[in-house]
């Protein structure tokens, strides 16, 4: 078997079993700060917010080499490293670390959970601190624009002005580009993978199935659930569901084929038990213990509503946009295709943006940022580098060999 | 073949700071030279994931795709120079892709293999085969090329079209060819804009 095939068997880094797995990093922690409230776009005012945030390497005298990674749908703040309670990795642990494509010998990486997540940071699951118990659904509405504006309170407590690059895969990208857009003079390049300018239909669908799954689940109680009677059902079927639409028909066919995962048991529905179901049970298990299915409500539905233009022209939303972008695709990701980057790139590129479009031949699907992928790191690695020599140039150099931008 | 020699002509052509869009830029050797020593801000397409990558790595900005999916994502006069280096044989819809060029671009410049030098014509004649040479190193059914035209069916083309020649030069392996190009030169390369409308 290949090495590409191996790698493919392995996953992420998120729900798999992970045998004796070591991060560069070692141990890692994660911490929690309270921070000055938002006002939501749906109007909300929080008086304060949590965010759980991890920060690794160090920062510059400069302060000019800080990378804010952001999470996707299931992530967290532990980007990378071991976790001191469960030992697991951080969700892009192949990706961040001493010497990889987010090298943190000279990278300055921060990461937060988002708003609405269930991490750490202020979500569904939060204490009202007017009523004094769990949001639940009076929890308000939340945006990307929202998570984002929550990750500014943080900058803006640990006194960091500007970031050298914000990088995002899904609804990680979504919240790069929203930094780059909202945020033009505090973002100095921005790294969108497999994301678009708005969620289509088709992807709106597949989370409305999953969010169904969780309401209709009887536990579900309008939201209001107990530790020990959670929708854990409804959220292990949503998870399954999204888990789905991450992989390819090539991972698959290539993980699983059409193998029986065990022997018939008595108590068995029908005869076959295939690897696929098994595989997807699992998963589905696995979150659940550590999600919240609110959380997975409020997520979805910001990734939902997330439009990066929200109806103005782009020449209007993109024009003061100053960044310089690395766009990536998956050539077999089929809920964020290939043709979503391709129509995000032209409407930064018509709007005078500088953008650098790669589509990677990854084969599995969605999820092939999260999975070993030296093509990925590498070109990821390499933009970094070139754009942080680019950065330390003196400003009349930058202008003369490089031209600024057009 | 003198490419060194074809890059340096085409160096020549672009003012410093102009900007420029490179048409199937390859690695990005040539467009780094561009913007390092014409200061030039420099952009590519290329269609290769890994020549993307190095391309990256030389820190130029480069869109992933095909030339006129490449071309579509700029708007109107984007650039002042697009370069179509060994790529304009290669592409299918040469009217389409010339007037999408000078939608984005103000001027071009192009180069590709004649088949009307001398040593094709005898090989064909004589020989009955279709043509192998230093321009056109490929047998037939491994050849990129998909179109075959001389320095003549190209003048005749860019009439059509209403380009005009700005700059024009000729080469072999000897290097510059200045008398009977259709004949003696095994590449062209041609500056040309649009035809003022009389």
């Amino acid at each position: 078997m290949t090495h590409a095939h191996q790698r493919l068997l392995q996953g992420d880094l998120q729900d798999q079993r992970l045998g004796r797995y070591t991060s560069d990093l070692g141990v890692t922690h994660t911490r929690t700060v309270t921070l000055p409230g938002i006002r939501t776009q749906s109007g909300y005012s929080f008086s304060q917010i949590t965010l759980a945030y991890q920060t690794l390497g160090t920062l510059s005298p400069a302060q000019d080499n800080v990378v804010l990674v952001c999470h996707a749908l299931s992530g967290d703040a532990h980007v990378a490293g071991l976790n001191p309670e469960t030992g697991r990795p951080g969700w892009w642990d192949y990706h961040v670390g001493p010497g990889k494509a987010i090298d943190t010998s000279r990278f300055f990486v921060l990461s937060t959970n988002v708003l609405g997540g269930c991490g750490g940071s202020t979500g569904p699951s939060s204490v009202d601190p007017q009523t004094g118990r769990p949001y639940a659904m009076t929890f308000p509405p939340v945006t990307i624009r929202d998570m984002v504006a929550a990750q500014v309170r943080l900058l803006d407590h640990l006194r960091i002005s500007k970031v050298f690059a914000v990088v995002g895969g899904s609804m990680g990208g979504m919240q790069a580009l929203v930094w780059a857009v909202d945020y033009p003079h505090r973002v100095q390049t921005c790294i969108p993978i497999a994301t678009c300018l708005a969620h289509t239909p088709m992807q709106i669908a597949f989370h409305e199935v999953g969010r169904q799954a969780i309401i209709t689940d009887a536990q579900w109680n309008q939201g209001h659930y107990t530790a020990h009677r959670r929708p854990e059902h409804g959220l292990a079927v949503a998870r399954m569901v999204g888990h789905v639409t991450y992989l390819s028909e090539f991972a698959m066919k290539t993980k699983f084929g059409r193998q029986l995962q065990r022997e018939a048991k008595p108590e068995d529905l029908f005869p076959e038990f295939f690897a696929v179901e098994s595989y997807l049970q699992y998963q589905g298990e696995s979150f659940v213990k550590r999600f919240d299915p609110n959380s997975y409500l409020y997520i979805t539905k910001a990734l939902d509503r997330f439009d990066l233009l929200e109806g103005s022209p782009p020449h209007a939303a993109l024009g003061r946009v100053k960044a310089r972008f690395l766009v990536i695709s998956f050539e077999s990701d089929w809920l964020y295709p290939p043709a979503q980057a391709r129509e995000l790139v032209r409407t930064l590129k018509r709007a005078n943006a500088v953008v650098t479009y790669l589509n990677l031949q990854t084969s599995y699907g969605h999820d092939s940022f999260l999975i070993q992928n030296p093509e990925f790191s590498r070109a990821v690695g390499h933009f970094l580098d070139a754009e942080y020599r680019r950065q330390r140039l003196p400003l009349k150099k930058t202008t003369q060999i490089l031209g600024g931008t057009r | 073949m003198p490419y060194a020699q074809i890059y340096d002509q085409v160096a020549a052509w672009i003012p410093p700071t102009s900007r420029v869009l490179d048409l199937g830029t390859g690695d990005g050797a040539f467009l780094e030279r561009l913007v390092k020593t014409n200061r030039v801000v420099g952009e590519g397409v290329e269609l290769d994931a890994e020549h993307v990558t190095r391309c990256i790595e030389r820190g130029l900005a480069v869109h992933q795709g095909d030339v006129m999916s490449g071309l579509d994502q700029y708007g109107n006069g984007a650039f002042d120079y697009i370069l179509l280096l060994g790529t304009f044989q290669e592409l299918k819809p040469s009217e389409q892709l010339v007037r999408e060029a000078l939608r984005v671009g103000r001027r071009l410049v192009v180069s590709f293999s004649n088949f009307g030098h001398i040593r094709v014509r005898w090989q064909l004649l004589v020989g009955g085969r279709t043509p192998v040479t230093d321009a056109l190193p490929s047998p037939w059914f491994r050849t990129p090329n998909i179109h075959f035209f001389t320095i003549l069916d190209f003048r005749d083309f860019c009439r059509e079209m209403r380009l005009r020649h700005v700059a024009s030069a000729y080469f072999n392996r000897r290097g510059f060819v200045r008398w009977f190009p259709n004949l003696r030169a095994d590449i062209a390369l041609c500056l040309l804009e649009a035809a003022p409308r009389v």
